[in-house]
């Protein structure tokens, strides 16, 4: 039996040969289900056209577009998280952080507003 | 030194020495654990949006419109205290590993499980006295 390397063991260093505790895939994942979390916020507020009118299409377009910029960002982030355990240095990011924050926190004062003002 | 000042030891921007100062850069492991669990609870925030969506677009003819509309704002309220206090707790558990120092405890836990009760029990008695 052959002691080297499975037959589906990756040839050029990926996450896992990286770090074993897949940290970085992991992490991508974690973004990916909160696309799709917006995704389904956007699908559910669709709902209120008829009681609200053409304004509610401020969140699903909102939530979508938030879910566009995570989807557009994670192919490099993954490299960047990669990258910063292979070498073993910081990766401390604020800024995607705070701007999700800042998307949740304006989808949920428009759908107020949108309850208030009925 | 206050986080305005270059700092040659620092290379980092004006916004991060402010938000985490001093120091030093965490495991890169901790710090994507850190990430994935801010993650979590907004996840966890956007579920109770998504919540408060559907008490108002889906239970119309259950409740009257004064009590579906105040369960709406307080799962949308309660969504949106979860997401402000998810970045809250990141930034508190970010410092600490910078220290290494205990980590904080989480305040929004027992946020979201009072607000999660009360939602909760004001669905159940309009039901239930319906």
């Amino acid at each position: 039996m052959s002691t080297g390397p499975g037959r589906f063991a990756p040839r050029h260093g990926t996450a896992a040969a990286v770090d074993a505790g897949l940290q970085p895939e992991r992490t991508t994942l974690s973004w990916s289900r909160t696309l799709l979390a917006l995704v389904t916020v956007s699908a559910i507020s669709l709902r209120w056209t008829p009681l609200y009118g053409a304004a509610i299409l401020l969140v699903p377009g909102g939530a979508l577009l938030g879910a566009l910029v995570i989807g557009a960002t994670q192919r490099r982030a993954t490299a960047r998280r990669v990258r910063a355990i292979h070498e073993e240095t910081g990766i401390t990011r604020w800024s995607g952080k705070a701007s999700l924050v800042a998307l949740v926190t304006c989808l949920g004062l428009v759908l107020i507003w949108l309850i208030t003002r009925s | 030194m206050p986080a305005w000042q270059k700092n040659p030891n620092d290379p980092r921007g004006l916004a991060a020495r402010a938000l985490l100062p001093g120091g030093a850069e965490p495991d890169p492991r901790l710090t994507l654990a850190n990430e994935r669990t801010f993650l979590a609870w907004i996840r966890t925030s956007l579920a109770l949006m998504a919540g408060g969506i559907a008490v108002e677009a889906f239970a119309i003819e259950i409740f009257e419109p004064a009590v579906r509309e105040g369960v709406a704002i307080l799962l949308l309220a309660l969504g949106m205290l979860l997401s402000g206090g998810a970045f809250v707790r990141w930034v508190g558990v970010e410092r600490a590993m910078r220290h290494q120092a205990p980590l904080p405890i989480p305040l929004i836990a027992p946020l979201l499980a009072g607000g999660g009760a009360v939602s909760a029990a004001i669905v159940a008695a309009v039901i239930l006295t319906r």
